[in-house]
């Protein structure tokens, strides 16, 4: 009997936390028209092997993004031109940063860390619908992890192995 | 929300899954907060490993995944398809040790597993060993022969020559020899009625010949497209369709079924000139060409044998018109009989010693041998018995009414041998069939995979993939990975990486199909670091 509650109890524990275990969002929802603040949640290697790089991939619609530095990692960015022009306090932007690289770090397989962005959601985005940031983590020898799998029209990010992390955009605050 | 939001295990639900919705709900609270620390469990490593080929069976089977996990399911799939479940096995930290049975048998076997870490996300997949050699077509199979699947074949194959030389060939003596003469003509449909049924029934049994299984499945499907995806579907089509209009063409008043009934022979060439060995040979054309022309001359030949005989012996008013034109044409039609013969068998035999060291070269002899008496007995016609028979000699027309029958007894008898070919030198139509990948095409809006298993037969086969964009232009991917599973037979997912061979064809050498059957296939195409085109499809896995 013991052994079905814990087994039980596994169970119910994937549907809580089957979010969880993959490479995640700490904040899963977030109103446009505002900054956020995206941390993303690395709780593991590839297969065992230790995490050296880092890749956010910034989705259209998202601009001024600001990358938190971590020591013992490099900060790059992946910048170029936006598909469409954006407005950010009256300022019309037409590019910015699309990739966010953490590089040269060593997060093994057995620890946890957390990346920040900072970021504005445009009100150009579709309020109601999830935004992907999909995520690739680079281990040793060509070893990687790619959270970037985008559920189609009635899938959800459960039926995916490899979901990319989902933040669900809401209202304007005081949009009314 | 929490019981909407339970994994979805394959087939059966366990028996866990009945645990009341409160106890699982008093629990959840403390996994809720417990579980954020948790993270996503990976194999790292078996013993035997992946694909292996072992000499002896193992004891046990050993899995170390990246974190502690606990087995939801461990099933063994044994090479001929069975599964049982294993039940005895040891958790060591993070190595799960499985007894595995001490009688397994050779060949490949599958085990599936499904585990559960310590986050609670449901892992799965497979790993392929093989004891001895891996499952293959076996070889066994083609080197034994099925009596009863031959002579099926054999039978058919006689039956499809009556209706395509006697059948075609009368309805074509009845109409532009016989004129007015109808003599042969129920004859002649009854024939036609016998090819039918046998140019129809031999696609089955050449399908039978080519998966290699027994009679008892005939009445199965996959069988008859076996046989219609042999070079001789495309005879079956051609000789049905001229029988079907040969029938018309007797049908047909006056001189009307004349046109029709040069279709039909000429559609006798070519049911023949489509299929079988004669016309596989190099060069192709000439081949070709040769068994079309030599099949017309057999069935102009043979087929008037029996509206003539029959005229002839009824003493109908026009026989001897019917006669007079028999005789006129016929030198051309034997010449260009003997020459096509010749070219022929100087393309299949190609040295004079392979008469007697190949089984094709010794039914050529037979079939040589019974046509000496049908030539010599041809001959005593046509210089002997035509001129006196003409001036309605009664006993000349009297021998050759006999001589015509026996005539066309023994030119059944060469049909019977000329089917035997069928069966000599290695069918190289059928070991093309055999070799026939399986065909998988996926397309959805964001890429296009062609994938093909070669053999598409269980064992070890090779993939290829061709990729294309949505859209139909290229498409240039990162990594491609194959995945296999059969959720029937309870195979979790066999994940093969391919290898790039050219820009857009990507290939995996090996990959050990365990089963016949439809298997899910699945390719992964990672288009970009950051985008993965997910294509799914089934294929059919032949024995």
């Amino acid at each position: 009997m013991l052994k079905k509650l814990s087994l039980a109890a596994a169970l119910v524990a994937v549907g809580s936390g089957a979010a969880i275990a993959h490479t995640t969002l700490e904040t899963t929802e977030a109103p446009v028209g505002a900054s956020h603040k995206a941390v993303f949640r690395v709780p593991h290697g590839c297969e065992g092997k230790p995490t050296n790089v880092v890749r956010v991939q910034i989705p259209e619609g998202v601009i001024a993004v600001k990358p938190m530095p971590k020591p013992g990692w490099t900060l790059e960015r992946v910048t170029g031109a936006y598909a469409n022009t954006y407005d950010y306090h009256g300022t019309p932007v037409k590019e910015g940063v699309k990739e966010v690289l953490w590089k040269g770090g060593d997060l093994r397989d057995d620890e946890y860390d957390e990346f920040v962005v900072r970021v504005y959601l445009t009100s150009d985005l579709p309020v109601g619908k999830t935004l992907y940031f999909p995520i690739v983590q680079e281990c040793p020898a060509g070893a990687t992890e790619r959270w970037i799998e985008i559920p189609a029209e009635g899938q959800s990010g459960d039926d995916l192995e490899f979901p990319a992390p989902g933040l669900k955009l809401l209202e304007k605050a005081g949009g009314h | 929300m929490v019981a909407a939001r339970q994994p979805r295990l394959n087939g059966r639900r366990p028996r866990w899954a009945r645990i009341p919705a409160m106890v699982m709900l008093a629990c959840s609270a403390w996994f809720w907060i417990a579980v954020a620390a948790f993270a996503h469990a990976s194999l790292i490593e078996t013993s035997p490993a992946d694909n292996a080929v072992l000499a002896e069976a193992p004891a046990t089977f050993s899995m170390t995944f990246s974190e502690p996990i606990s087995p939801l399911t461990l099933r063994l799939v044994k090479p001929d398809g069975s599964s049982f479940s294993l039940e005895h096995f040891v958790l060591r930290d993070r190595t799960l040790e499985i007894e595995l049975p001490h009688d397994l048998a050779r060949k490949t076997h599958v085990l599936s597993w499904r585990a559960i870490s310590e986050d609670g996300h449901p892992v799965g997949g497979s790993v392929v060993f093989s004891i001895g050699t891996p499952s293959a077509t076996p070889p066994e199979a083609t080197g034994k022969i099925d009596w009863p699947v031959r002579t099926a074949v054999w039978l058919a194959k006689i039956a499809l020559y009556l209706g395509l030389f006697l059948g075609i060939g009368g309805s074509f003596a009845v109409t532009w020899l016989g004129r007015g003469e109808r003599s042969g003509s129920l004859a002649t449909l009854v024939l036609l009625g016998i090819g039918l049924v046998g140019g129809t029934l031999s696609v089955g049994f050449q399908g039978l010949d080519a998966l290699a299984v027994p009679l008892g499945r005939i009445s199965d499907l996959a069988a008859w497209q076996a046989g219609m995806n042999t070079s001789f579907g495309r005879t079956a089509i051609v000789a049905f369709l001229a029988s079907v209009i040969a029938i018309f063409a007797l049908a047909a008043k006056g001189g009307r079924g004349r046109p029709l009934s040069l279709a039909t022979l000429a559609g006798t060439g070519l049911a023949l000139a489509l299929s079988g060995h004669a016309g596989a040979a190099e060069p192709q054309w000439l081949a070709r060409s040769t068994v079309f022309l030599h099949g017309i001359a057999v069935a102009f030949w043979t087929g008037a044998l029996i509206p003539l005989g029959l005229a002839l012996e009824r003493r109908t008013p026009t026989c001897r018109g019917m006669l007079r034109r028999f005789s006129g044409t016929i030198p051309l039609v034997l010449a260009c009989l003997v020459v096509t013969g010749m070219l022929l068998s100087v393309v299949q035999v190609q040295k004079p010693s392979a008469l007697f060291e190949t089984a094709y070269g010794e039914v050529f002899l037979v079939k040589l041998a019974l046509l000496v008496p049908v030539f010599a007995l041809a001959a005593f016609n046509r210089w002997r018995l035509t001129k006196p028979a003409e001036h309605q000699d009664p006993s000349a027309m009297g021998r050759l009414v006999g001589s015509i029958a026996a005539e066309t007894a023994i030119v059944v008898l060469i049909f019977g041998v000329a089917a035997a070919w069928r069966f000599t030198p290695p069918p190289r139509a059928l070991a093309i069939a055999a070799a026939k990948p399986a065909v998988v095409h996926i397309h959805t809006d964001k890429a296009m995979a062609n994938v093909q298993l070669s053999p598409g037969s269980a064992g070890q086969v090779e993939a290829s993939i061709d990729l294309l964009s949505g859209d139909f232009g290229a498409l240039n991917a990162k990594e491609v990975t194959l995945v296999l599973s059969q959720p029937s037979s309870g195979v979790e997912s066999i994940r093969r990486p391919a290898r790039r061979a050219a820009e857009a064809n990507w290939r995996i050498d090996q990959i050990i199909i365990p089963l016949p059957g439809t298997w899910h296939v699945r390719v992964d195409i990672l288009i970009s670091d950051f985008e993965l085109a997910r294509l799914e499809g089934e294929a059919d896995i032949r024995p």
